[in-house]
């Protein structure tokens, strides 16, 4: 999966889950201050993510560390990338 | 201890027939009927009854994502019904003490959708990571209270009875009473409910729902007639804004009707079972309460939910107490049975009818059965100067509930 394809699937779950207009999903947008998002809307980016990615991230630590898009973006990726290193 | 003087100063409806008051009585009065084969319901096993009364859910996204999404489709018909029962009872709640204004709305359960979808997601992996975070929200009991305290930002009581197709009545009596002992001021009482195939279900098994009509579903139900066969599933929500008499004089507010007295009562014999001796109770302990004879009735908005037994056990009681002196009608022949939201929608409607003094007629009533007669039934839309109406609301567990409202 490619930077680019993470970044789309994840600012499809923004303007899907949380009806996030697309001109707002820049790299540098906090999550909370300038996407809106609260506590409860953490539970389902989770759960929309893991959907969205088939990863298992619910009991992950690294998802309290995340503030904004490009955290996501690359938390993804790494994920992504632990998951290939394992399986070779 | 003088009771305070309890008043409604706002409706607000969501109905199979649309959303707002003057839809319903638009639909009512035309003589039109909402119900429908319900597409797709010939997948359940085992389901005789095929048809339904559904609302729309439209204009939900004018409520805030972060507010909405604890929302099943109850709590979106109550939260849109709240509001217009607002600015229909001219309320700007930040100029009121908001620790005096709450609401009190029933349902039978919570959003019969999400519970569905909720056991789907769970129940093929025994998997609860898939659940979003509001699921639980809109599942529970007293969702579409709890949902329209937070949309519309209540501080005050928040109440929830759960009581199947009398909880919008007990709502109202319950803040009748809150109001009338001076613990709150304005209440925003009534109740919601929602049509899903599993809800109809819990009536289907027990054989008492309409299952002849599949193929003509505008013909049913068919309350008081001889070929009733069973009620109609409907959804939506009223809302009706009570609020303590001194408080709506001092701000000119204009008053649909007085609430003058309510009664519920329990059969104590039969969970499914209707029961004419407690239903009498009821409506004379409600007139009681209320300071009125038989006589000072002008109408009588029947429960009649157009059950084989249900309908008798009624019009038995009616018959008791009013004879033939009383014009009664039902309104489910509209708009089915709305379940936990009956009891406001169709006291909306009755005030509405005590206003313009004209009684609309049982819809599908083209025979009265033997086991109904007795009663003046309402057959063609009637002029009458209404002052004073009786609304009946019955449910399963063997709850009844009257309330008797006057104009004022």
């Amino acid at each position: 999966m490619t930077e680019q394809e993470i970044i789309e699937k994840t600012n499809k779950v923004f303007e899907e889950s949380f009806e996030i207009e697309k001109d707002k999903l820049v790299p540098t947008a906090h999550i909370f201050t300038d996407l809106g998002l609260d506590s409860l809307d953490i539970v389902d980016l989770v759960v929309a993510l893991q959907n969205s990615f088939g990863v298992k991230i619910r009991n992950e630590e690294r998802v309290r560390d995340i503030r904004t898009l490009q955290d996501i973006y690359q938390f993804i990726f790494t994920i992504k990338k632990e998951e290939i290193d394992k399986k070779s | 201890m003088s009771f305070k003087r309890v008043v409604i100063t706002g409706m607000g409806v969501v109905s199979p027939f649309g959303n707002g008051v003057s839809v319903l009585m638009q639909g009512i009065e035309q003589g039109r009927s909402a119900v429908q084969r319900m597409e797709d319901w010939d997948r359940y096993i085992g389901l005789q009854s095929l048809v339904g009364a559904p609302a729309e859910v439209k204009d939900e996204k004018r409520i805030p994502r972060q507010k909405r999404r604890s929302m099943g489709r109850m709590s979106i018909f109550a939260a849109q019904a709240a509001e217009e029962a607002l600015v229909d009872a001219g309320i700007t709640l930040a100029q009121e003490d908001r620790w005096r204004i709450g609401c009190i709305i029933g349902s039978t359960m919570g959003s019969a959708k999400s519970i569905n979808d909720a056991f789907e997601i769970i129940l093929p992996n025994k998997d609860l990571g898939q659940l979003n975070s509001t699921m639980f929200f809109q599942c529970m009991s007293h969702t579409a209270a709890v949902n329209v305290a937070q949309y519309l930002g209540l501080n005050g009581s928040i109440m929830a009875p759960a009581a199947a197709c009398a909880s919008a009545l007990h709502a109202i009596g319950i803040g009748y009473d809150l109001i009338r002992l001076g613990r709150q001021d304005v209440l925003l009482c009534g109740g919601a409910e929602e049509l899903h195939p599993t809800v109809t279900g819990s009536f289907d098994i027990l054989f008492a729902t309409s299952a002849k009509y599949n193929a003509t579903p505008q013909d049913t139900p068919r309350p008081f007639d001889k070929d009733r066969d069973g009620l109609v599933c409907g959804e939506g929500s009223g809302i009706l804004v009570l609020e303590e008499y001194e408080h709506a004089r001092k701000r000119n507010a204009v008053i649909h009707a007085e609430v003058l007295g309510f009664n519920t009562t329990a059969n104590g014999f039969h969970v499914s079972q209707s029961n004419k001796e407690s239903m009498v109770a009821c409506m004379k302990q409600a007139m009681n309460d209320a300071g009125v004879n038989p006589g000072d009735i002008d109408y009588i908005n029947a429960h009649a939910t157009a059950t084989i037994q249900g309908d008798q056990e009624e019009a038995e009681a009616i018959r008791d107490i009013f004879g033939t002196s009383v014009p009664v009608s039902s309104l489910k022949g509209y708009i089915g049975h709305t379940l936990g939201a009956s009891g406001a929608i169709e006291l909306a409607a009755s005030l509405t009818m005590m206003k313009q003094n004209v009684i609309y007629p049982t819809k599908n009533l083209k025979t009265v059965s033997p086991d109904c007669e007795g009663i003046q039934h309402v057959l063609q839309p009637i002029s009458k100067k209404i002052s004073t109406v009786l609304k009946n609301g019955f449910a399963f567990g063997g709850i009844n509930a009257a309330l008797v409202c006057k104009k004022f």
